[in-house]
């Protein structure tokens, strides 16, 4: 009995790693494809859109003393809503209508990575 | 002399550019097939694309709808001489555009745009976009929304302005359909349900696609 106990815990261990990584995993590519145009592969602000006629540069996410500013809660409000939602360059674009609402969770989690920060708090 | 000479070939040019424009969509269907174009373009519809890792297992943009996305005399044209649209590398954030897309001679040129301009899409509504030069589209497309961070148009110096990531709209009122234009932006799940341009439906009303449309309708050659 206590055999089959550690088997189902281990199997909704793995499952649940299997579940985390592949989301993980998934948020770098949606990452890649949508934002890095313009923030760039690594988020450093430098994507191909940037050119020297780009009116605002585009927030470089491993800057931990910018990006601690904002609250989670800011990070997920202007990526749906996009700039001037927080009085921002309408350059940064409203994802609300293209990603779900866990893809954009998922792109919050991602930033802090980036920032290796954990932002305004509360 | 020289003069009766370029007059004499431009009337044979024009004859046969107009005698290959007659032929047929099958036989274009055949030189599609017999030059490898199915390798990198699919023609049937609807669109395919599930997941972005579907978008970018693509090597070439979908044509199933291309005769309702482009204009017939720039088709013919860019087929026998097949400048760049998009500033980067087909799904490429880091490399620009190769400019080694493959080349057709006359005749089969004139099959093939024959061929596609026959794949058209029951999603475009005909004669709704009227090309225009309108202040609400340009505000639209200039400053309330980010169109011009990732499209290249030209400037008002006639220089060329812009983001790199989506294909270049200088002259797109040349070389796209306006009222493909509408229907793009209104109807994203049937022409790209998976794309790096985000969907404007509910952020823009039908007026304000409309309105933006017919601005980027009317990027054309400037006079000199
Ligand atoms: C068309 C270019 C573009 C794309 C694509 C883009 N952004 Fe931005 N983003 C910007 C610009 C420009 C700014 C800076 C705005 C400013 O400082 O006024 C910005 C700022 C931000 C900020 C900081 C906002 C603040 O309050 O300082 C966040 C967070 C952000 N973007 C997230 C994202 C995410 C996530 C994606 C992908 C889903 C993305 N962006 C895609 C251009 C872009
Ligand atoms: C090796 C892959 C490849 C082959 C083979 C190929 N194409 Fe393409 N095609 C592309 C790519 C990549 C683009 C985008 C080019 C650009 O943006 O400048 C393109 C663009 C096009 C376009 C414009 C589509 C758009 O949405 O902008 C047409 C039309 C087209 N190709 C027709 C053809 C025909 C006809 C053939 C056969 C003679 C052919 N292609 C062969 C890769 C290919
Ligand atoms: C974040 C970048 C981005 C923004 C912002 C953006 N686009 Fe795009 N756009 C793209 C990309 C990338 C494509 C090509 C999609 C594909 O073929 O996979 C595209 C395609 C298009 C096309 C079709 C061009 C062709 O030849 O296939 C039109 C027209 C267009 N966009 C107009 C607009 C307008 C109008 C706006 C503003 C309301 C806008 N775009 C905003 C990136 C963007």
């Amino acid at each position: 009995m206590k055999k089959l106990m550690t088997i189902v815990a281990f199997a909704v261990l793995a499952f649940t790693f299997a579940m985390a990584s592949a989301t993980a995993e998934e948020t770098a590519k949606v990452f890649k494809f949508y934002c890095s145009q313009c923030h760039g592969l690594e988020g450093k602000g430098d994507g191909p859109n940037v050119t020297k006629d780009f009116p605002v540069s585009p927030r470089n996410f491993t800057n931990a003393k910018e990006m601690d500013k904002l609250s989670d809660a800011d990070l997920k409000n202007v990526i749906m809503d996009g700039g001037p939602a927080v009085s921002k360059s309408p350059m940064m674009p409203p994802w609300g209508k293209t990603l779900t609402d866990a893809d954009v969770d998922g792109l919050v989690k991602h930033l802090r990575t980036l920032c290796k920060c954990k932002g305004k708090q509360g | 002399m020289k003069n009766i000479l370029t007059v004499a070939l431009s009337v044979v040019f024009l004859a046969s550019a107009t005698s290959s424009s007659s032929a047929d969509p099958a036989a274009g269907k055949t030189v599609f097939g017999a030059k490898g174009c199915a390798d990198c373009h699919y023609t049937d519809g609807p669109a395919k694309e599930k997941t972005i890792d579907d978008q970018l297992a693509k090597k070439g943009p979908e044509l199933w709808y291309a005769g309702s996305k482009f204009q017939k005399a720039w088709l013919a044209k860019w087929l026998t001489d097949p400048k760049p649209i998009r500033p980067q590398k087909f799904n490429s954030l880091t490399e620009e555009n190769p400019a080694d897309h493959p080349k057709l001679a006359g005749a089969d040129a004139g099959s093939v745009t024959d061929y596609l301009m026959s794949l058209t899409s029951a999603d475009v509504a005909s004669g709704k976009v009227k090309p225009k030069n309108n202040p609400k589209g340009r505000q639209i497309f200039t400053k309330k929304m980010p169109c011009s961070g990732c499209h290249q148009y030209t400037g008002r110096k006639k220089n060329i302005v812009g983001g790199r990531s989506g294909p270049s709209l200088v002259e797109a009122g040349v070389r796209l359909n306006p009222d493909w234009i509408l229907a793009y932006l209104q109807k994203p799940k049937v022409f790209k349900p998976v794309k790096m341009m985000p969907v404007f439906v509910g952020l823009l009303s039908d007026k304000d696609m409309t309105n933006v449309a017919r601005y980027v309708a009317n990027f054309k050659p400037k006079k000199k």
